[in-house]
């Protein structure tokens, strides 16, 4: 054939085999964890493998809605992934051991499924001790009914409970507060001669000398972040999602016999009075590290620090009660 | 001759159309609250209607995934996350009608995720509509005048 | 005036080096595109296939390539290109053989447009799926590739062009409008020529791949642009021509697939611009959530429109003014056709401004696509960080308006000149086109 003819079938072949090789070659030595919501898969891969004190890097995309990359209990700040575009993040772990990443933008109802875990080898170094949670020690059955008994007629007011404190003074120790529901504080407080309302003024006195307001902020930031998409802005239990859960327990079939109360169903609504105040931070804490068992609450053990906790766990009751602005103790 | 007249006259009609200033009621400008919410791919309520001045406040939250809300025209937008609602206020000074669209990739139909924001009148459409007509009655007209036989009554 | 006397372009259409050029950069833009569809980010703005294809490739298409050169697309298209070769058993040499696959003739039933007016049609129905995903892209493209390399085999000539694109569908109709134009420049040499190489080829080229004869071309609707004629002809006879807009429509197609065609383009446009641009989510999910039972009403509708609403709306308009005439008792369904073709131009005008809006919205998309096409976090050019930001949103509205009124001024005007061929007023379709007009204006502005 002619020279031209066979030139040009060489270029061909090569312009379009170039074409479909070179970025099949480059795309098959990318590795990239991909994030889908989690009723498509979620993190794919979801198992990463990392050495103690190696930086590990890695490369994000999700291949749907906005996401977001962050591990559990680490001091990082999540990094958002973008549908179609490329993030990298840089990891370096100083223990070994088994850490949590998560989704940190909401992706829908099942958001906090998506999580994955970074196995992080090497030589254990002097073992770390673990705590135990205050209501495991405590004994606490946090699934069981913790209404108040007794409600106030109107939000407890901090401030006016600091003025009382000063003629009735009050335990303040953090282990006291951490240890009893607002209603055992309020029925420890029926020996003296304060009235109802004055009691809960005390309580909300409590309450507030063992809440900073760094904690508050840092509360109501996770809260916003964390909480609200389904417990709802201010607190109601009227989040976006909250009609999806109870649509979904309706129809879910996880009934298991004497676990009728564990399907999916409306969440809580932290401005009820009896439900709050018959909780002890202690109990709050249980549900948000262990999570609903079913009901749709996530589990945030592997998430939070402890510190995160009982921050959020601050913000909470300030939906039962009127905290004053300057600094408390 | 006479065609060229009426042509003039059927592109002067047309200019004005096109050009002159629209008639303005004056309205006292008020303060418009809206509460948006949006899921995949559509915004509740998609269409606004205010008036030319109006200061409108958006209060938007996504209820599904992450959502944006970007105003055609006004180049400004928001972007909230499910349960977390975010505030966009702007003073509507441009009339017309005005695409709000979601600027944050929320899945597939993503680019046609669109809602209607009608500010005053809107000036482009009715000039569109005076435009059209100008051109078939004059089209029309064209044809009743003419001297060649057009019409079917000629058959 | 004909272009073809200017020596550069003479030459450069001549010679088979510049289309080959553009042809192998169009095919290998085709084939990445098919690679990225595949094995690219799953999120349509960011990957090249749906970037390129839905909005460079129609925004160059729909304003530009129709409205100016009529069928040039074809010109270029890289679909048919692997299949000819694998027929003519080169990429340039001229024939100098017997062909040596199955050559068949298209069949006699299927010779007019109703295959490609399904094509689209299916096209148009998954159009919201189509036009996100850029795996159903890749896969389209992919289809229509293997289509035409396998009908090349078994039959003559251009046969996926000519009978199944669905793209060639209505860019054929709608190059009727077009100020180029390819034809014969004398009559009388082609009477006299022997063997016809313009169709049956020769050694200088190959006969048209279009199945058309160049010495009887009056319009632009099936002729590909392909040039080969201008290469085969011995006495220089072909020539392109620039010339008024829309000259083929002075002498309207009497062919109702091609009626029908037009009436296919102007029911999707305006359904399109409502679904896609409107603020109706409940019409999006029914358009996206193919299979469910709300797509197949949404189809139902899409189909009745088409088939029967905007046609039959029609014909009633022109049935209206009528009386009954010894000479229209029998003109019925080629008068309905011939002048249904007075919506070509209205029809091309309703793409353009609907075309406009997404792409001025979304072109930014393509200068990231540029720098990252598969979404695997590439920086080629250093533009894939490039942000959405709608362009131009200021001249759309008028650009939108000037768009469609002009196109009811066109139509008007070509109304007139059909009207007259069959003698009857052109008054009714004058207002159907300003009333189709007016909802596109409101579906649009």
């Amino acid at each position: 054939m002619k020279r031209s003819e066979l030139l040009s079938r060489i270029f061909i072949m090569v312009a379009v085999l170039g074409a479909v090789g070179a970025p099949l070659f480059v795309w098959a030595r990318t590795s990239l964890i991909h994030a889908k919501i989690a009723e498509d898969g979620g993190w794919n891969p979801d198992v990463i493998q990392a050495n103690a004190g190696e930086p590990l890097h890695l490369k994000l995309t999700s291949d749907d809605v906005v996401h977001g990359f962050a591990v559990g209990q680490m001091d990082m700040q999540s990094v958002d992934v973008l549908p179609g575009k490329v993030s990298n993040v840089t990891l370096t772990f100083d223990r070994p051991g088994i850490y949590t990443f998560f989704c940190t933008r909401w992706c829908g109802l099942n958001h906090w499924r998506m999580r994955g875990t970074i196995e992080v080898g090497g030589s254990p170094s002097d073992p770390q001790s673990v705590s135990v949670p205050l209501y495991i020690s405590l004994n606490l059955d946090i699934d069981a009914p913790h209404d108040s008994p007794v409600v106030p007629e109107s939000k407890p007011s901090a401030i006016r409970g600091y003025e009382l404190a000063a003629n009735s003074p009050i335990l303040q120790s953090l282990n006291y507060y951490r240890a009893n529901s607002p209603y055992q504080v309020f029925d420890e407080l029926s020996s003296t001669s304060l009235t109802e309302s004055q009691r809960w003024d005390e309580v909300a006195h409590l309450w507030q000398s063992n809440t900073t307001r760094e904690s508050l902020t840092n509360g109501q930031q996770l809260y916003a972040q964390n909480c609200a998409a389904c417990h709802g802005e201010n607190g109601a239990g009227n989040g976006v999602f909250a009609d999806d859960l109870a649509a979904a327990g309706e129809l879910s079939m996880q009934t298991m016999a004497g676990t009728d109360n564990m399907t999916m169903q409306t969440p809580v609504d932290f401005t009820n009075p009896t439900r709050m105040l018959g909780a002890s931070p202690a109990l709050l804490q249980g549900k948000i590290l262990r999570g609903g068992m079913g009901t749709g609450m996530p589990m945030w053990g592997s998430i939070f620090t402890e510190e995160q906790i009982w921050d959020l766990i601050a913000y909470l009751y300030s939906f039962q009660f009127n905290y004053h602005r300057g600094e408390s103790q | 001759m006479q065609s060229r007249f009426f042509l003039l006259l059927f592109v002067m009609a047309g200019l004005v159309v096109a050009f002159a200033p629209f008639p303005v009621h004056p309205i006292t400008p008020q303060e418009r609250a809206f509460r948006i919410e949006a899921r995949q791919f559509a915004y509740s309520p998609s269409e606004l209607k205010v008036n030319l001045g109006d200061t409108i406040t958006l209060e938007f939250v996504s209820t599904d995934v992450v959502h944006g809300l970007y105003v055609d025209g006004y180049d400004i937008s928001v972007e909230s996350d499910p349960g977390q609602t975010k505030t966009l206020s702007f003073v509507a000074d441009k009339p017309g009608s005005f695409r709000f669209r979601c600027n944050v990739t929320c899945g597939a139909m993503h680019p046609f995720m669109i809602g209607n924001l009608s500010v005053g009148q809107n000036e482009w459409f009715y000039r569109s509509i005076g435009l059209a007509i100008i051109a078939t009655l004059g089209n029309i007209g064209y044809l009743m005048f003419s001297p060649r036989p057009t019409l079917i009554t000629d058959y | 005036m004909e272009l073809t006397r200017l020596p550069f372009l003479k030459s450069a259409l001549k010679s088979r080096y510049p289309q080959l050029a553009v042809f192998i950069v169009m095919l290998v833009g085709y084939v990445f595109a098919i690679l990225a569809g595949l094995i690219g980010t799953p999120v349509g703005s960011h990957n090249f296939s749906i970037v390129f294809v839905w909005i460079a490739w129609w925004a160059i298409l729909i304003l530009v390539a129709v409205p100016f050169f009529g069928r040039g697309w074809c010109a270029v298209c890289p679909i048919p290109l692997p299949g000819e070769w694998l027929q003519r058993g080169a990429v340039l040499n001229p024939p100098d053989k017997k062909p040596k696959w199955l050559n068949l003739r298209w069949p006699k039933a299927l010779r007019n447009i109703w295959l490609q007016n399904i094509s689209f049609l299916l096209l148009a129905l998954f159009s919201s799926v189509l036009l996100t995903m850029p795996n159903i892209t890749a896969i389209v493209l992919a289809a229509m590739l293997f289509a035409a390399i396998g009908l090349s085999t078994i039959c003559e000539r251009r046969s996926f062009c000519r009978y199944l694109c669905p793209v060639g569908g209505f860019i054929g109709l709608y190059s009727q409008t077009a100020p180029i134009e390819l034809r014969i420049k004398d009559k009388q040499v082609c009477v006299t020529c022997e063997g016809k190489p313009c169709y049956n080829g020769s050694q200088a080229g190959y006969g048209c791949p279009w199945d058309v004869f160049p010495g009887g071309l009056t319009k632009n609707t099936y002729c590909g642009l392909c040039m080969e004629c201008i290469r085969t002809c011995p006495h220089d006879n072909i020539a392109i021509n620039l010339r008024a807009f829309s000259a083929d429509l002075a002498k309207p197609s009497t062919r109702i697939d091609e009626a029908f065609k037009a009436f296919i383009m102007l029911g999707s446009a305006m359904i399109y611009a409502g679904v896609l641009l409107g603020p109706w989510g409940a019409l999006k999910d029914a358009a996206y959530n193919v299979g469910t039972s709300a797509w197949f009403i949404y189809a139902t509708i899409f189909l009745a429109i088409i088939f029967a609403i905007l046609p039959g709306f029609f014909w009633l308009m022109i049935s209206l003014t009528s009386r009954p005439s010894p000479i229209r008792r029998g003109v019925g369904v080629r008068a309905f056709a011939s002048l249904a073709t007075t919506l070509i131009p209205l029809g091309l005008m309703f793409w353009v401004a609907f075309s406009l809006s997404f792409v001025l919205t979304n072109a930014s998309y393509i200068i990231a696509s540029l720098s990252d096409p598969l979404g695997l976090g590439w920086n080629l050019f250093g533009t894939a960080n490039a942000a959405w930001q709608p362009m131009l949103t200021s001249i759309l509205a008028p650009a939108q308006m000037l768009a469609l009124v002009g196109g009811l001024i066109w139509s008007a005007r070509t109304a007139q000149k059909a009207a007259n061929e069959v003698k009857v007023s052109s008054v009714p379709i004058v207002i159907y086109c300003f009333i189709t007009t007016l909802a596109m204006l409101w579906l649009l502005l």
